[in-house]
């Protein structure tokens, strides 16, 4: 199942991607300066941390953590030595901790720092922050260290126990120092969490945890992990095809509205799974949608945009609709949607035989997409429009034509087919039993109560588009005051003017020019 | 152990040819109650897969029995507690009964119109099940059902993997019947009878009548034929509260943007 395995990654991409976007603007703000390190980056996003604590502002913490995908992908053992080294200048235990985790150097370590690590990491458990007051860093920056020290040991297969080891222990700290500064560094930690036992191939098993983790975080209204844990659960509720559970799930709970946006994308998308699978498409169209526009850039999180559009193609096809031309040139999907293509072109041109080639060429792509079983309900829909094809160009066909036209089995099969699409409404027809052919009904002039039904659509999309693009939106704190202020001195200027048209000074045209 | 002699009994007597059916019911209500005190009914943490295995069996036997004694909400019972075996304790050894019984599951959803569990339920199975003929049957009959192919549902009760599969397919013959029906009403301004009783699969033509009165035909007997009320030309009617809805809608988004 590599998609599966390449899923969380490319998410994981296009959540620190997304956030990337969002505060492109600010970083454009700083002077260009050659690509910093790895151990700079750490440095400096250290400093973020802490500046997030100290000022009780979470966005310097979520700044520091959108380069984490970039960070990923360059860190190893000794950028993570030395960040852990220049960042605790004294040697306490919780730097030991952190050693610890880590791969001896290339140059022969002192013997006996290995002998410390083994009662460090005992001791990791009681926060050190009380011993050197001036030095000691703030336990969030003890975990976000801790955060990518994870990312670094998932990288390899070598290291999964050990990242699963260290997310264990770094999740008992987390949860006994109980702090708000470090939710959305905790949040990451989870994802982290997770990523190491699915690699591991049995996040079935960290389900408990999870679970138990989600009603702590609801219950301390700790939204940002909240939501990710809410995303953790479905992921793996879904990885084991366990639809009723995760179903259950979101009926459940209340995903926390605050949430970033990279969480709401993933939840749309587990959503959008769990509705097609219940043959609710409209539903699964709708969250579909969502997600896609919540989804960061499709260059930055490719993989994410492919999954989300898979499942979007398959579900617009499902509803009757034929998906736009246009996707399947677009320079990140093209390739991946090359098989679902196919399908479209197969649907929409009703032709059973092509249809069922196609189906089993790509059945291994579709297999491992997990959309095999929604693909193969589209049969349906292939005969559906194969019919509608006819009706539209014949004003009487024999079932015996029909029969052949759509690779039927036998005749009787083609009348109950025909018989349920007129009862189903998709085409307008009488059939002639005795006579054994099929009068097709005139075209219906195409003005009626539907086409308002479709503006009504297209306007409730729009209007949903502006309403969640106004609740995107960020407000700068005390950015109001200003507006106060203004709108003070207009109270005051309206005063004035009321006083001087009492006292005559105006007159009504005067008035009307005002305002 | 009296638990254990009860359970060869069972096994025995469900065995048996005839099946003991009135017999089994009672053994099965003192096991479960056993099963319960020994923790094994909803199994939870650590248990001995032995036991699992029995338990399990148990179970199938009762879901097998509740279909043979026509006990359809009893079944159900006994599938959601087989789940858990099923799906939650992967490690242990297959049971060979667990196809024929997910397959039965999925019929009687079917029978039900139940489409959307019947797909998650579905879902929920491994790939592989696709091949086995209990699994197989009940999807090539939801995929017949829903393309409108009624007549190779018909010719394919007889194809039933398993005998208990034949308790569902009268109750699915009247759901495809009812079908059929309405496909008829809509389709066709007048049958004959004989094409009619063919097409709704009724060998004689009482039946045939006794149905098109439940469904509100005209039949006239001396031209043989069988004529469908017409629903009327639909006037056209415009949608006046939908439209009025609507664009107060639109004023109160508007005046919120602006």
């Amino acid at each position: 199942m590599p998609d599966v395995e390449m899923k969380p990654a490319d998410k994981k991409d296009d959540k620190k991607g997304d956030k990337d976007r969002k505060d492109e603007k600010k970083d454009k703000e700083e002077p260009p300066k050659p690509p910093p390190t790895p151990l700079q980056e750490i440095k400096y996003n250290v400093v973020l941390v802490d500046r997030a604590v100290a000022t009780l502002e979470p966005r310097f913490a979520h700044r520091a953590l959108r380069t984490l995908a970039s960070l990923r992908k360059r860190l190893d053992a000794t950028v993570l030595r030395n960040a852990v080294e220049e960042v605790f200048v004294k040697d306490t235990p919780t730097k030991q901790a952190l050693l610890a985790w880590l791969p001896e150097p290339v140059a022969p370590p002192p013997a006996e720092v290995q002998a410390m690590d083994i009662d460090s990491a005992a001791a990791a458990s009681t926060p050190a922050a009380p011993k050197a007051p001036a030095t000691e860093p703030v336990p969030e920056v003890d975990m976000y260290l801790r955060l990518l020290m994870m990312h670094f040991l998932d990288a390899s297969s070598e290291t999964h126990g050990k990242a699963i080891d260290l997310a264990h222990q770094t999740v008992e700290k987390m949860q006994a120092l109980n702090r708000r500064s470090m939710d959305p560094i905790a949040a990451k930690i989870w994802y982290a969490l997770e990523r190491a036992y699915e690699l591991g191939a049995n996040l079935a098993d960290a389900r408990p945890l999870f679970l138990a983790a989600q009603r702590t975080a609801s219950l301390r209204h700790d939204d940002e992990t909240h939501a990710s844990l809410i995303n953790r659960l479905l992921r793996s509720y879904l990885q084991y095809s366990l639809y009723d559970q995760a179903d259950k799930l979101v009926s459940k709970t209340v995903f926390p509205a605050s949430a970033g946006n990279p969480q709401f994308a993933r939840y749309h998308y587990y959503l959008g799974r769990i509705k097609a699978v219940q043959l609710n498409y409209s539903a699964a169209h709708e969250h579909l949608q969502q997600a896609i526009r919540r989804a960061p850039a499709a260059a930055r999180a490719p993989g994410f945009y492919q999954a989300v559009h898979k499942l979007f193609v398959v579900v617009e096809l499902l509803m009757g609709d034929i998906p736009d031309r246009g996707l399947f040139r677009h320079p990140v999907l093209e390739k991946a949607l090359t098989a679902y293509f196919d399908i479209v072109k197969a649907v929409r041109t009703g032709s059973l035989s092509q249809f069922q080639s196609t189906l089993t060429k790509h059945a291994a792509t579709f297999t491992a997409d997990r959309t095999h079983t929604l693909i193969v309900r589209l049969r349906q829909n292939v005969i559906k429009t194969g019919i509608r094809r006819l009706s539209l160009s014949y004003a009487r066909i024999s079932l015996r034509d029909i029969c052949v036209k759509l690779h039927l089995d036998s005749e009787e099969d083609a009348e109950y087919i025909v018989g349920k699409a007129v009862r189903d409404g998709v085409i307008d027809a009488r059939v002639d039993h005795a006579r054994g052919w099929v009068e097709c009904g005139a075209q219906t002039g195409g003005y009626g109560p539907e086409v308002g039904e479709v503006f009504q659509r297209r306007i409730g999309y729009c209007l949903e588009l502006h309403n969640q693009s106004v609740k995107a939106m960020r407000y700068p704190l005390n950015a109001h005051r200003k507006e106060l202020a203004a709108a003070e001195g207009a109270r005051e200027r309206e005063k004035e003017l009321a006083k001087e048209i009492q006292e005559g000074d105006l007159d009504d045209e005067d008035m009307g020019g005002e305002f | 152990m009296s638990l254990k002699t009860q359970y060869a009994d069972l096994k025995a007597s469900f065995a048996a040819q005839p099946p003991d059916l009135p017999k089994c019911g009672r053994l099965l209500t003192k096991l479960k109650l056993g099963l319960i005190q020994a923790g094994l009914l909803l199994p939870q943490g650590d248990l001995n897969s032995d036991d699992l295995v029995v338990a399990r069996e148990i179970l199938e036997i009762g879901a097998f029995w509740s279909i043979r004694t026509q006990d359809v909400p009893s079944f159900d019972r006994y599938f959601s507690q087989l789940q858990t075996f099923y799906t939650d304790y992967t490690n242990l050894p297959p049971s060979q009964r667990e196809y024929p019984i997910r397959g039965l599951y999925l019929i009687r959803l079917l029978t039900q119109n139940r489409i959307a569990d019947f797909h998650t339920a579905l879902e929920s199975l491994p790939a592989a099940a696709g091949d086995s003929p209990f699994i197989a049957h009940p999807v090539n009959l939801e995929r017949w059902l829903m393309e409108g192919s009624y007549a190779k549902v018909w010719s394919a009760r007889a194809e039933a993997p398993a005998a208990e599969y034949g308790y569902f397919v009268d109750s699915l013959m009247g759901t495809i019947r009812n079908e059929i029906a309405s496909c008829e009403e809509t389709a066709y301004e007048s049958l004959p009878l004989k094409d009619a009783a063919t097409l709704l699969f009724f060998t004689s033509q009482s039946e045939l009548l006794v149905f098109a009165q439940q469904r509100g035909w005209e039949v006239n007997l001396t031209l043989g034929t069988i004529t469908f009320a017409k629903k009327g030309e639909e006037t056209m009617d415009i949608p006046k509260e939908k439209i009025i809805a609507a664009s107060l809608l639109y004023a109160r988004e508007l005046e919120q943007i602006v």
